[in-house]
C-alpha cells in the first residue's frame, strides 16, 4: 500500500492547492447531501407533530423550507464545481507524472531505452498513467472528503440528536467501511495482478502471431497460436472474473452496511423517544441523515474495484526504491581540437555476449577528416558506433574525444561535441519546425531552411506545408529515407565536432545519397565524420576507408 | 460487425433476468419506506416501539443487497461471454487474411483494450436503460395511490432530465468526440516521446523536448477543460432536478401536515406515515435516472469500439487459400506451373513453369508485384483469373495447407518470434539435430556466438540477430524441415556482398540437393546465380 501513498502524494503535490479546493467542493457535496434528507425528514416529522398537536398555524415554516430549497440547489451547485476542479486538478496531476516518467526514464541507459520501443511496452506505460487517474479522482478525494463528512455528522448528531444514534451511525459507516475497505483491497491484489499479467501475454502473443502471421500459415501452426491465445484468454478472463466476484460482493457489503448502519438509527431514535430523551423530529434527523450518508460509502467501490490494477500501475510507474548513488558531477573538460577522435584497440561485443564481434580496432580521425566503416552485417559496425558514442561500453580499448577519453566527459558537453544519427532514427509527431528544435536552443527559419538544404529535404517539407507541416506520430508522413534525412539534418544544427552516422543513406538513390553526403562535408567543414555503411557513395565520399575483420575469419 | 451490440436470445434473455432482478431489488425499496414511515408514526402517536418494523427494514435491505448481487454477478458472466465472442470472431476473420488494414499493434490493441469495453456496455447502460423504462413509472403509479399532487411532481421533475440532458448532450457531443481524440493525444504524445527518447537524448535535446510536451500537453488540458465544463452542466441538470424533486415532495408532505396545502391527495389528508413514505420514495425514484446517466459514457465507448469493428468489414476480405493448419504434405515430384494468373490485388503473374532441383529469379521493377507474385505462390494470396498448378493439382483452399507443408517462405523482414532458437528452428518439436542443416546455410557460426547456442531466447527481449543472420537462420530452418520449394524475396537486400554471397551461395547449395528455389530480386548477382531469370510484365499505365 505503501506505492499507492507515494503515486497519491505525487499526484497530490501536483497543485495541492486545487486539491483542497476540490476536497472541499467533494466535502460541501455531501454535507450538503446528507443534511438536505435529515432537514427534510425532521422538517416532514416536526410538522406532523405539530399538525397533531393542533398547533400547525404557529409552526415557522419559512426557515425549514428555505434551508430545504437551499440545501437543494446549493448541492447541485457544489457538485457541478467539484467536478471541474477536481478534474482539472487530476489532468494537472497526470500530466506531471507523465513529465515525472519522462524525467526518471531520462537518467536510463540508452540502450535500455531502445528495448522500450515495443508497441506493447509502450502502451503497458500509458495504461498505467491512465490506471492511476482513478486513485485521486475515485478513491483519495470521495475517502478524504467521505471521512472529514463523517466527523462533521458525528458533531452534529451528538448536538441535535443522543449519543447512541450518533455512534451508531458513525461506528456503523466509519468501521463497516473501513474494514470492506481493507478487505477489498487485501483480496484483489493478486487476481488484479494475474489479470494484468495475463493481458499482457495476450497482447503479446497476438502481435507476435500477426507479425509472424505469413510464416504462421506457412508452417502450418496457426491453429496451434490460436489455441494458446484461447488459453492466455481464459487465464485473464477467469481472473477477471474473480476480480468481479471481489467487487460484487464489496457492493453487497457496502449495501448491508448502508441498510444495517440505517437500521440502527432508527432502533436507536426508536429506543430513545421510547424512554423520552428525544423528540420524533429529531430522532427522524437521525435516521434520514445515515440514508444521505451512504453517499460517502456507495462511490468509493468503483475506486475499490480498481486498487488492484492501480497498485499494480503505481510500482511501475514509480521511481524504484533505492535511489541510485548520486555521482559526482563529472568536472567539464577542456577539448583539444587537435585530434578529433581516437579509437585504441577497441573492440565490442553483441548485446549480452562476451566474445568480440571483430579483431581490435585503432584509429585517429583529425576535425574535417571523414572515415567510412564497412564490413559484412552482423561485424558490429552499430555497435561499435554506439561504443564510441558512450552509448554502450567497449569490451576493451578507449575511445580518446577531442584529446579527452569518453568516459571522463560529462554527458550534457559530450553531446555537444559529438553526435550520432543511429541507423533507426526517427522523427517525433508534431511539426518539422519542432522536429528540429530538438537540436538547437535558438532555432530561426533560415537555419532550419539551411538544415534542410544540406540534406536535400528542403523541397519536401515545401510540398507538405513548409516548417509547420505536422507529421504523424513517429514521423508518419515522410518516407523512410525523408525520416533519415531529417534524422541528419538535426545533426547538421548540431555542428558537433565528430559525427557518427550509421547507414545514413539507406533508402536513397545514389546520385541523391552522393549530393546529400557532399552537402553534408560542405556544411560541416571542420567535422570528422565516422560513417559506417556498405554503399558505395559513402566509401568513395570518405579520405579512410576501415574494414572490420571478423573473428571468426582469423581462425 | 456492428451487430456486436445486439444480443442472441439467450443472451437477451439473460440480460432481462439480471434486470428483473435488480428491478426486483429496486422495487423492495418500498416495503423499506413502509417500513419507517410506520415506525415514524408510531413514534407520533403514542411512542410504541417498532422493532419488528426495524427488523422488517433491515431485513428487506439484505434481500435488496442480495438480489443486487446475484444480478451484478449474472450480467458480469453475460458480457464475458460478448467479449468472448467478439474477439474469437474478429481474429477468425483476421488471422486468415495477409492484407490487414491494421498493425499487429492496433489488432492487438483491439482484442486487449477495446473489445472489452463492449461488457460494460450490457452490465451497465442496458441494464440501467430496462431499469428506467420500469422502475420510475412503477415509483411514480405508488405515489399516485397516496398522492396525485406528489406523482405529478415526480412526473415534471422525472421527464425533463432526460429532456435537458439530451439538448445539453447535443451540445457536448461533438465537443466530446473531439476530446476523446485528444485524450488518446496526450498518451499518443507520451508514447511517442519515449520511442524518440533515445535519439533525442543523442541530441542533448532532453529539455528543449520537455518543453515542447509541457506546452503540447498543457494547451490539450485546457481544451479538454473547456468540454467537460459543458459535459458536466448535463449532469448538473440531473442532480438538480432530482434535488429540487425530493424538495418540492418534502415542502408539499411539510405543508399539507401542517394543515396548510389541503389539496393533492383522495380525499383524506395526509398522515405521516403517508408522508414519511413519500419522501422516502422521491430520492430512488431518481436513482434508475441517475445510473442510467452514469452509463451514457459506456454506450459512447462501446459504439466507438462496435464502429471500428464494423470499419474492418467493409474492406473486402481477401482470405488465404486453406487455413493455415498442419496437414500432410502434397505428395509427388515439385512441379509448379502458372498460367493466366492474375491476383485480386490485380498483380499479373507470369506464366511460367518449373520442376524439381531448378530455379527461377522473378525480377522486375520495384512495385511490379514481384513480393505479391511469391505469396500468390505460397497460397496466401487469391486467384482473380488464370490458375497455378502444384504437382499437378489446381491450386485451391483444398490443397493449400498441403501444398504449403513442402515450401518455405522467406519474407524480406523476417519476423523473429519471442522463442528460443531450437524452436524457432524445429516448430513441429521434432527434436532432430539442426547441426547440418545450420551448416549448409552457413548459420553455424551465429548459433556459435549465442551466450547459450540453440537454446538462447531469440525475439524483442532475446538476443537481437542481424538481418542477414535472421536469414540464414530461416534457410536452415528450411533444410531441418526437409521442405523442397524456397520461396525467397529479395534474400539479399541490405546486406554487404560477403553476407549476399552467403546467402546466394547457400541458395545454390540447396538448388543442389533438390530444392526448387524461387527468388524475387533485383540483385544482378543473384539473378545470375539462379537458371533462368522471368520477367514480371511492365505495368500498363
Amino acid at each position: 500500500m505503501r506505492r499507492l501513498w507515494r503515486v497519491a502524494g505525487l499526484l497530490w503535490q501536483a497543485s495541492p492547492w486545487a486539491m483542497w479546493r476540490g476536497a472541499a467542493a467533494a466535502l460541501t457535496v455531501l454535507v450538503m447531501g446528507a443534511a438536505l434528507l435529515g432537514l427534510s425528514g425532521w422538517f416532514i416529522t416536526a410538522t406532523g407533530a405539530a399538525g397533531l398537536a393542533g398547533i400547525g398555524i404557529a409552526f415557522d415554516v419559512f426557515r425549514p423550507s428555505a434551508g430545504v430549497r437551499f440545501l437543494a440547489l446549493g448541492r447541485a451547485g457544489a457538485r457541478y464545481a467539484e467536478r471541474l476542479l477536481t478534474h482539472d486538478t487530476t489532468l494537472r496531476a497526470l500530466a506531471k507524472l507523465r513529465l515525472a516518467l519522462l524525467d526518471r526514464l531520462r537518467h536510463w541507459p540508452i540502450d535500455q531505452l531502445r528495448r522500450l520501443r515495443s508497441a506493447a511496452e509502450l502502451t503497458r506505460i500509458t495504461a498505467d498513467v491512465d490506471a492511476l487517474d482513478g486513485l485521486v479522482l475515485r478513491l483519495i478525494l470521495p475517502l478524504l472528503a467521505g471521512l472529514l463528512t463523517h466527523i462533521a455528522a458525528f458533531a452534529m448528531l451528538w448536538w441535535l440528536t443522543v449519543p447512541s444514534v450518533a455512534l451508531s451511525i458513525a461506528g456503523g459507516y466509519i468501521f463497516g467501511g473501513g474494514l470492506v475497505l481493507w478487505l477489498t483491497a487485501r483480496a484483489a491484489l493478486v487476481p488484479s495482478k494475474t489479470a494484468e499479467r495475463s493481458r499482457q501475454t495476450l497482447r503479446r502473443q497476438v502481435i507476435g502471431l500477426f507479425r509472424g502471421q505469413r510464416e504462421t500459415i506457412q508452417q502450418g501452426l496457426l491453429p496451434r497460436r490460436r489455441d494458446e491465445l484461447t488459453r492466455s484468454e481464459r487465464t485473464e478472463q477467469n481472473a477477471e472474473s474473480r476480480l468481479n466476484v471481489i467487487d460484487e460482493r464489496a457492493g453487497l457489503a457496502l449495501n448491508l452496511i448502508v441498510t444495517l448502519t440505517a437500521a440502527a438509527a432508527l432502533l436507536a431514535g426508536d429506543i430513545a423517544v421510547g424512554l423520552s430523551t428525544l423528540s420524533p423530529a429529531a430522532a427522524a434527523i437521525g435516521f434520514f441523515a445515515a440514508l444521505g450518508l451512504a453517499e460517502t460509502l456507495l462511490p468509493l467501490r468503483r475506486g475499490l474495484a480498481e486498487l488492484g490494477r492501480m497498485h499494480d500501475a503505481a510500482g511501475r510507474i514509480l521511481p524504484s526504491e533505492t535511489p541510485k548513488p548520486a555521482a559526482l558531477p563529472l568536472p567539464e573538460v577542456s577539448p583539444d581540437h587537435q585530434t578529433a577522435l581516437v579509437l585504441d584497440g577497441v573492440t565490442v561485443a553483441a548485446p549480452g555476449r562476451q566474445t568480440p564481434l571483430m579483431t581490435a580496432l585503432s584509429l585517429t580521425l583529425r576535425p574535417g577528416e571523414t572515415a567510412a566503416l564497412t564490413g559484412h552485417s552482423g561485424l558490429g559496425k552499430s555497435t561499435l558506433l554506439d561504443a564510441i558514442a558512450a552509448v554502450s561500453a567497449p569490451l576493451s580499448g578507449t575511445v580518446t574525444l577531442l584529446g579527452t577519453s569518453i568516459s571522463d566527459w560529462p554527458d550534457e558537453q559530450l553531446r555537444r561535441h559529438l553526435t550520432l544519427v543511429p541507423q533507426r532514427a526517427r522523427p517525433v509527431g508534431g511539426s518539422i519546425r519542432e522536429n528540429l528544435a530538438i537540436a538547437s536552443d535558438d532555432l530561426n527559419d533560415s537555419a532550419a531552411w539551411e538544415a534542410l538544404t544540406t540534406v536535400e529535404l528542403h523541397s519536401v517539407v515545401q510540398r507538405i506545408g513548409g516548417l509547420d507541416a505536422t507529421l504523424g506520430e513517429s514521423g508518419t508522413g515522410l518516407s523512410g529515407g525523408e525520416a533519415r534525412r531529417l534524422a541528419l539534418a538535426r545533426a547538421v544544427l548540431r555542428r558537433p565536432s565528430v559525427l557518427l552516422l550509421d547507414e545514413p543513406t539507406e533508402g536513397l538513390e545514389g546520385p541523391l545519397a552522393r549530393r546529400v553526403l557532399a552537402n553534408l562535408k560542405h556544411a560541416l567543414p571542420a567535422t570528422a565524420i565516422l560513417i559506417a555503411s556498405h554503399r558505395r557513395a559513402e566509401q568513395e565520399m570518405a579520405d579512410y576507408l576501415i574494414t572490420l575483420q571478423s573473428t571468426h575469419a582469423r581462425k | 460487425m456492428r451487430d456486436v451490440l445486439t444480443l442472441t436470445r439467450p443472451q437477451a434473455d439473460r440480460l432481462r433476468i439480471c434486470a428483473i432482478l435488480r428491478i426486483c431489488a429496486d422495487l423492495l425499496w418500498v416495503v423499506q419506506a413502509y417500513a419507517v414511515a410506520e415506525v415514524i408514526a408510531g413514534w407520533l402517536r403514542d411512542g410504541d416501539h417498532g422493532v419488528a418494523l426495524v427488523i422488517l427494514f433491515a431485513a428487506t435491505g439484505v434481500l435488496r443487497a442480495l438480489l443486487s448481487y446475484g444480478a451484478g454477478r449474472l450480467v458480469f458472466d453475460l458480457g464475458q461471454r460478448v467479449v468472448q465472442d467478439t474477439r474469437r470472431r474478429l481474429l477468425d476473420a483476421q488471422t486468415v487474411r495477409i492484407d490487414a488494414a491494421l498493425s499487429s499493434a492496433e489488432i492487438a490493441a483491439l482484442v486487449c483494450d477495446k473489445i472489452p469495453l463492449l461488457a460494460p456496455y450490457f452490465t451497465r447502460f442496458r441494464l440501467a436503460m430496462i431499469r428506467v423504462r420500469v422502475v420510475p413509472v412503477a415509483f411514480v403509479l405508488i405515489a399516485l395511490t397516496q398522492s396525485w399532487a406528489v406523482a405529478i411532481v415526480l412526473l415534471v421533475t422525472g421527464p425533463l432530465i432526460p429532456v435537458f440532458m439530451a439538448l445539453i448532450g447535443l451540445a457536448a457531443r461533438d465537443a466530446s468526440a473531439r476530446q476523446m481524440v485528444e485524450i488518446g493525444t496526450v498518451n499518443r504524445l507520451l508514447v511517442d516521446r519515449i520511442a524518440a527518447l533515445p535519439d533525442i537524448l543523442l541530441l542533448g535535446g532532453f529539455d528543449r523536448s520537455r518543453a515542447l510536451f509541457v506546452t503540447r500537453v498543457d494547451a490539450l488540458r485546457e481544451k479538454t477543460m473547456a468540454v467537460l465544463r459543458i459535459a458536466f452542466l448535463s449532469s448538473t441538470v440531473l442532480e438538480l432536478f432530482s434535488a429540487i424533486g425530493v424538495a418540492m415532495v418534502a415542502l408539499y408532505v411539510g405543508f399539507s401536515l401542517l394543515g396548510e396545502i389541503t389539496f393533492g391527495t383522495w380525499g383524506a389528508p395526509l398522515s405521516i406515515s403517508q408522508g414519511v413514505f413519500l419522501l422516502l420514495l422521491a430520492p430512488d425514484f431518481f436513482q434508475p435516472l441517475r445510473d442510467l446517466a452514469a452509463a451514457w459514457h459506456d454506450k459512447a465507448a462501446a459504439e466507438a469500439v462496435a464502429d471500428e469493428l464494423a470499419g474492418l468489414n467493409t474492406a473486402p476480405a481477401l482470405p488465404i487459400l486453406g487455413l493455415g493448419a498442419k496437414a500432410t504434405p502434397l505428395p509427388g515430384p515439385v512441379s509448379i506451373c502458372v498460367e493466366q494468373a492474375d491476383t485480386v490485388t490485380r498483380v499479373r503473374m507470369p506464366d511460367f513453369a518449373i520442376g524439381p532441383g531448378e530455379s527461377v529469379a522473378l525480377t522486375g521493377a520495384s512495385g511490379s508485384g514481384k513480393s505479391t507474385c511469391l505469396i500468390a505462390l505460397a497460397g496466401l494470396l487469391p486467384l482473380s483469373c488464370g490458375r497455378i498448378t502444384v504437382m499437378d493439382q489446381t491450386l485451391d483452399a483444398q490443397n493449400a495447407d498441403a501444398w504449403r507443408a513442402r515450401l518455405t517462405l522467406m519474407p524480406q523482414h523476417i519476423h523473429i518470434p519471442d522463442t528460443t532458437l531450437s524452436d524457432f528452428l524445429d516448430p513441429h518439436g521434432t527434436k532432430g539435430d539442426p547441426g547440418p542443416a545450420l551448416r549448409i546455410a552457413h548459420a553455424s557460426d551465429i548459433v556459435a556466438a549465442l551466450p547459450h547456442g540453440l537454446d538462447t531466447r531469440l525475439g524483442e527481449l532475446g538476443a537481437g540477430v542481424s538481418g542477414g543472420e535472421a536469414r540464414r537462420l530461416l534457410l536452415a530452418r528450411a533444410f531441418f524441415s526437409g521442405a523442397d520449394v524456397i520461396l525467397a524475396d529479395e534474400p539479399t537486400a541490405d546486406l554487404d556482398a560477403v553476407t549476399a554471397g552467403l546467402i546466394i551461395d547457400a541458395l545454390r547449395r540447396a538448388q543442389d540437393s533438390g530444392k526448387t528455389v524461387i527468388v524475387a530480386s533485383h540483385d544482378p548477382l543473384l539473378i545470375d546465380a539462379m537458371d533462368r531469370a522471368v520477367a514480371l510484365p511492365e505495368v500498363q499505365a
